[in-house]
């Protein structure tokens, strides 16, 4: 392989560690599994591209209908949201480091359910909400349409929850979801305690 | 009985010792034993490309598994006018930079998850070939696809170009980019 150009002996040493690169690399997961069942739906006669992975779900996720949804769905819910709740740094209780810290979300050795992991979440951020909203009661929030945006946050969740179902190992399903979860409480909290109370 | 029972057990083992253009033949009549024996004999190259290419684990393992799932559909094109493995890694650049391009949606660039593509440099570390892909890893991602597959698959730049959707110019730049980051992150100097 040449560059191209009269080689400086730092191309030199830099070819010299391209020749001595491995030419193969094992993935550390069994990949099989998914292309047999990608086959398998092949055969079946399913429709489009898609790679299944070790749970059986469709990846690939951006070229299905479903998710371009779940994309258009979170797309309006954070245009809304963006004038309105800043997104600050979730206080260390909040039930949304779960999911993203949890060693299971990060992938895929098979021992861990992701989407239980997800559900697990999803209850754990619907409590967190009904205690903020119950400490809130006797203090007027400061929008009307609060209710609203809180629903359509619920709305953009479950819809990210019904894709993971699909696919539990998407990460960027996954972080979807965090930030929906971080905006529900920011939105609760920034409505019912601006900050310029709590001065 | 004894004799079918072994048979049965030993496909797997009659499938490895077969060449190459016969487990291609098998595979193109549809045998997915064969289709496991190649997928075996090819894997290491084809993940290893496709981490090269995009960077990050979890990418590549999905780019792999996307790779073969197209092999199994294109096979009946392959006309063994060429090797085998060279024709399987065009498909698996082609198939893994299209797979990127999906997986890049405008949603992920709202979010700011970055899966790979680190700007800057990394530090200079002790090296030896494993650091190099550590390095090939952390190059923006045009200057690592470029390098990918100038320097490491042996693409000319039309061809990059094409690939990518970019011009001549914009390859040999890349390149340019690319070697550059790589000696700085690496150490190498002229001296």
């Amino acid at each position: 392989m040449q560059w191209g150009v009269p080689m400086s002996n730092a191309d030199k040493q830099l070819l010299q560690r391209l020749n001595e690169l491995k030419k193969e690399r094992q993935p550390e997961r069994d990949l099989w599994r998914g292309i047999e069942l990608g086959l398998t739906r092949q055969d079946d006669g399913a429709e489009g591209s898609a790679v299944i992975n070790e749970h059986g779900g469709r990846q690939a996720v951006f070229a299905s209908k479903g998710l371009w949804a779940v994309a258009a769905a979170f797309a309006v819910v954070c245009s809304m949201l963006w004038f309105l709740t800043p997104i600050g740094n979730p206080s260390a209780s909040q039930p949304t480091d779960m999911l993203v810290n949890a060693p299971g979300s990060t992938h895929k050795d098979g021992s861990v359910n992701n989407y239980e992991l997800v559900e697990a979440q999803s209850l754990q951020q619907r409590q967190y909400i009904t205690g903020l909203l119950a400490s809130y009661e006797t203090t007027p929030a400061l929008t009307k349409d609060w209710q609203q945006q809180l629903n359509e946050l619920d709305t953009a969740a479950d819809a990210i929850k019904a894709a993971l179902k699909e696919d539990p190992d998407n990460s960027a399903l996954i972080k979807m979801l965090h930030h929906v979860y971080q905006q529900q409480i920011a939105l609760v909290e920034r409505v019912h305690a601006p900050k310029w109370q709590q001065i | 009985m004894e004799q079918g029972h072994q048979r049965i057990c030993c496909d797997r083992a009659v499938f490895t010792a077969k060449s190459q253009s016969e487990v291609i033949a098998d595979v193109k009549a549809g045998s997915k034993y064969a289709f496991k024996t190649l997928y075996e004999q090819h894997i290491g190259r084809v993940y290893a490309l496709c981490y090269r290419l995009t960077g990050d684990k979890s990418l590549a393992e999905d780019a792999s598994q996307e790779v073969f799932i197209q092999l199994w559909r294109k096979i009946a094109s392959y006309d063994g006018n060429s090797q085998f493995s060279t024709w399987l890694h065009s498909v698996t650049a082609n198939v893994t930079i299209s797979y990127m391009r999906k997986q890049r949606s405008w949603f992920q660039r709202m979010l700011n998850i970055e899966t790979s593509s680190i700007t800057e440099p990394v530090a200079p570390q002790e090296t030896n070939d494993h650091d190099l892909d550590t390095h090939i890893r952390a190059l923006p991602e045009r200057a690592r696809l470029v390098f990918v597959l100038y320097a490491i698959e042996g693409y000319r730049h039309e061809e990059i170009a094409s690939m990518l959707n970019m011009a001549v110019g914009s390859s040999k730049a890349q390149l340019h980019r690319a070697r550059g980051l790589l000696k700085h992150a690496m150490g190498c100097t002229d001296e």
